[in-house]
């Protein structure tokens, strides 16, 4: 390896070697100039990286090492890393990243301008920018309005492998969408990891109703890294169950820049043996009359953790904004942990903003009355978990969808 | 609509100096081992003392500024040219004739002697580095309860004090620990013996006088089993042109079942960096109240916390901050929970005023072998103006399933309703705005005793008169 790599973290994938690098350019040479200076750029980036601090707020009570790419030794080759299905029409553009490089290089070429999240996972930020050869371009149209929703699924790599995905969501003035996005592995069994980055805007008056369903094998990584931004009126809203993997890394920014846009973030994870969830969340409010709601809920067995690290930023321009930011952890074993970082950061005062977080164990009374009426006691914790995700599940619209998302969760118990 | 605007404090109450020019131990300007030795050399101590000083200086000098997470005005602190000890010889005098008359017209300003005569059991009053006054009731004095300076305390009562020095506060909790633990002088060091329960407070009063002097007094209070204290503190400084620190540590220990009350009163001038440890060991059934209110200072990083070590011990922090032009109070509470049965409350109020910036930071912790514990933490935050600033950091680590925690937090503006309901029944603008401040704290002004909840109103009356413009 390389002993002039600065980052300890570099030091432990065979990422930051620039044979490494080099090796996977060669093999990229049909891409346009720009795509690879964009990656050269990001992969210098990556290199240079400083030295990981060992206290760093943005990683609080995260075991860090679990989210590294030490396990990988190669990018995954697999043809099946993404799938598509959704109607296609004039309206609208829903392509496979590599198939947009050669059909929409102007859509891809915002790239280099794009920020992430920025709420910690610089590394996989810029790996994701260097290294990405699957993920999706989604485009909709002005006033271009579908109920039908269109879907994307991931697939995680396998035994040793790595995934870098980029995703480009842009809806136009006056669209309305619905987007779901699947991520499962490819087989029960294999360890791997998958890094999606994912960045969308919305124009003024844009609808995006977005449903993320991760079920991946429980020996993968995940990182979910998303930012989001609203142009004035829009609307997003974005429901999301962290099922599957070992350890799932969320970093998730709503940016709302214009007038009165609307940012809704809802979550459940549920947790068994040594899961981890570390969520990392901020809703930011750069312009007036804007909204934003939070809601992010954890149910942990055994030995399963959750981290919750959420900030409201308010501008002092952002007057008039209403935000609020919720997390309720539900601890269903003794070894189970979940650790919150509620954060505020005001600095308009014409404003109502507000969070809370609780994590308390099932309620006994609530547990002897099923227990009452002759229900075991697995089935009841079962039905109070559901319960307990249903103002979560309820947040989608569509009436089949949510059945669908509510047998996701009820399927957990019976494995 | 209301305009609020120039929100003033009334700081003037403590903005006096006399000019002391013959101090007669004087450090110094800078910190160094000559420096530590100096202090410990004027207060002739034991050589374990001076051994434990050397060793914080340079756990001082190895820390870096906690700045990854804190306030980057902390860069702004010279250690280099503040003065570390402060003296005039003086003996603490147990009468009040026997004060130095340039000490005692300043606390005579500040109204202490008067204060004693009303209500409390016991005064200290600091002055720079060392205590100017000390008395305590002489019935109380019969009972075994021990009210002494930090320096008396090790050497008078090691057998007592000794066992409990440091220990709650480690050396190198954090940078301005080692600090004060380097060059600590002054500060109270208090004894209840068991089932002793003082009925009135006993008080210290601190006091910066000199220019770009540096304040390290260092508190241990041991309420031994079943006994009640009630400590409260105040200080105040002369406004200088240039910044001051004041680095206290507090230690409070509450053996079985005792209780101990422990109020602040932080009126700073504006130019002091207030930096304070303070932290309680709750042992089995005790209960340790920490009560806090920073109106002063220019940047406070005040976090009260008690480990509840005991089963059924318990903790609570109430905490009143207000920031205005020129001012961060970065204050909060730390409940660590270390025994089955414990609960913590913690109630947090801020205002910010102007460009003022208040921050809470908290944390909350109990590990998955315990069982029945519970926090509750709620923390409101006013925002008067629109260039006023407020944050909130909590971090709560939770395990288990025989726990429970919540937390709340709201921001919210002066209603213009409220106000407007208020004028219509006469009041004016100004007192209908003193009106609702009050109102916003009302319920945590309760808790302090009534010569400070009477204080603390009118102190806040002051402020809001010639808010509205």
């Amino acid at each position: 390896m390389n002993p002039s790599l600065p980052s300890k973290l570099n030091m432990k994938t065979p990422f930051g070697s620039p044979d490494f690098f080099q090796a996977f350019s060669d093999k990229r040479s049909w891409e346009p100039g720009w795509m690879a200076d964009f990656r050269k750029d990001s992969w210098n980036r990556f290199a240079a990286l400083p030295q990981t601090k060992i206290k760093d707020e943005k990683w609080r009570f995260s075991p860090r090492a679990r989210f590294g790419y030490s396990n990988c030794d190669q990018l995954t080759d697999s043809p099946k890393s993404t799938t598509l299905e959704g109607k296609s029409s004039e309206q609208v553009i829903f392509e496979s990243f590599d198939q947009a490089i050669l059909d929409h290089p102007n859509l891809l070429s915002i790239l280099p301008s794009l920020t992430g999240p920025k709420l910690g996972s610089d590394a996989t930020f810029l790996l994701g920018s260097s290294f990405s050869e699957s993920g999706f371009i989604f485009k909709a149209k002005k006033n271009y309005k579908e109920e039908e929703p269109f879907i994307c699924k991931h697939f995680a790599p396998k035994q040793n492998h790595s995934l870098f995905q980029q995703n480009i969501v842009i809806v136009e003035p006056f669209a309305e969408v619905t987007l779901i996005e699947y991520f499962d592995s490819e087989d029960q069994s294999s360890t791997g990891v998958l890094s999606n980055l994912s960045h969308i805007q919305l124009g003024e008056g844009a609808k995006l109703n977005r449903v993320v369903v991760q079920r991946l094998n429980s020996h993968s990584t995940f990182n979910h890294l998303e930012k989001v931004e609203l142009g004035r009126n829009a609307q997003f809203t974005n429901v999301s169950l962290q099922l599957g993997s070992a350890q799932t890394r969320v970093e998730s920014r709503g940016d709302i820049i214009g007038d009165a846009g609307e940012f809704n973030n809802y979550s459940l994870s549920l947790g068994r043996n040594n899961q981890l969830f570390d969520q990392r969340t901020i809703q930011h409010h750069i312009a007036p009359h804007g909204k934003s709601n939070l809601l992010f809920k954890n149910a942990l067995l055994d030995n399963s953790k959750a981290i919750f690290s959420g900030l409201i930023k308010v501008d002092p321009a952002a007057q008039h904004t209403d935000s609020f930011q919720t997390n309720r952890n539900l601890l269903l074993s003794k070894k189970a942990e979940a650790d919150s970082l509620p954060g505020l950061e005001i600095l308009a005062n014409e404003v109502k903003c507000s969070h809370g977080a609780t994590t308390s164990k099932i309620d006994e009374q609530e547990l002897f009355y099923l227990q009452s009426r002759g229900i075991s006691k697995s089935i009841a914790e079962k039905l109070i978990v559901l319960g307990f995700f249903e103002d979560i599940i309820g947040q989608v619209s569509n009436v089949d969808l949510v059945e669908s998302l509510r047998d996701e969760v009820s399927q957990f118990f019976n494995t | 609509m209301i305009k609020p605007s120039n929100i003033e404090i009334d700081r003037e109450k403590g903005n006096f100096h006399y000019p002391t020019s013959k101090y007669a131990f004087d450090a110094g300007v800078g910190l160094s081992e000559d420096v530590v030795k100096y202090i410990s050399g004027v207060k002739n101590e034991q050589d374990w003392i001076l051994d434990f000083r050397l060793k914080a200086h340079s756990i001082f000098e190895k820390k870096p500024m906690p700045t990854h997470w804190a306030s980057r005005d902390l860069e702004n602190i010279d250690f280099d040219v503040i003065r570390y000890y402060l003296a005039q010889g003086q003996q603490p005098s147990r009468t009040w004739d026997e004060v130095p008359d340039d000490i005692k017209k300043t606390f005579e300003r500040l109204g202490i002697p008067e204060q004693e005569r009303k209500f409390l059991a016991g005064v200290e009053a600091q002055f720079d580095s060392e205590a100017a006054y000390s008395r305590m009731k002489e019935d109380l004095e019969k009972e075994g309860v021990i009210f002494v300076g930090s320096t008396e305390g090790l050497r008078d009562y090691p057998e007592i004090f000794k066992k409990w020095f440091g220990k709650v506060i480690p050396t190198s909790d954090n940078k301005f620990s080692a600090l004060n633990s380097a060059v600590f002088s002054g500060g109270s060091f208090i004894y209840v013996p068991p089932g002793v329960k003082l009925a009135q407070p006993l008080q210290a009063y601190f006091r910066i006088n000199a220019e770009n002097f540096g304040q390290f007094e260092r508190t241990l209070i041991i309420a031994d089993e079943g006994s009640e204290i009630t400590y409260m503190e105040g200080c105040t400084a002369p406004k200088f042109e240039t910044s001051t620190l004041h680095s206290a540590v507090v230690e409070l220990v509450a053996l079985k079942g005792a209780k101990i009350q422990y109020i602040t009163v932080q009126n700073w001038s504006n130019n002091v960096f207030n930096l304070v440890t303070k932290r309680a060991m709750a042992e089995e059934e005790a209960e340790v109240r920490w009560i806090d209110c920073n109106i002063g200072s220019r940047l406070t990083m005040k976090y009260p916390g008690v480990i509840l070590k005991g089963r059924k011990a318990r903790g609570e922090v109430l905490s009143i901050a207000l920031a205005n032009d020129g001012q961060h109070q970065d204050t909060g509470a730390k409940m660590v929970h270390a025994a089955s049965e414990t609960t913590s409350n913690v109630i947090a109020k801020s205002v910010s005023i102007g460009q003022g910036r208040s921050s809470y930071r908290g944390l909350v912790q109990i590990p998955g072998h315990l069982e029945h514990c519970k926090n509750n933490t709620e923390c409101d935050a006013l925002l008067i103006n629109s260039d006023s600033q407020t944050d909130t950091y909590p971090a709560i680590a939770i395990q288990g399933n025989e726990n429970s925690v919540q937390h709340e937090a709201s921001v919210s503006k002066v209603s213009a309703e409220q106000i407007f309901y208020m004028q219509q029944r006469g009041l004016n603008q100004a007192e209908a705005m003193s009106l609702y401040v009050n109102g916003f704290v009302n319920d945590l002004i309760r808790e302090f005793p009534m010569e400070y909840s009477v204080e603390l109103k009118r102190l806040i009356d002051l402020e809001m008169e010639g808010s509205v413009g």
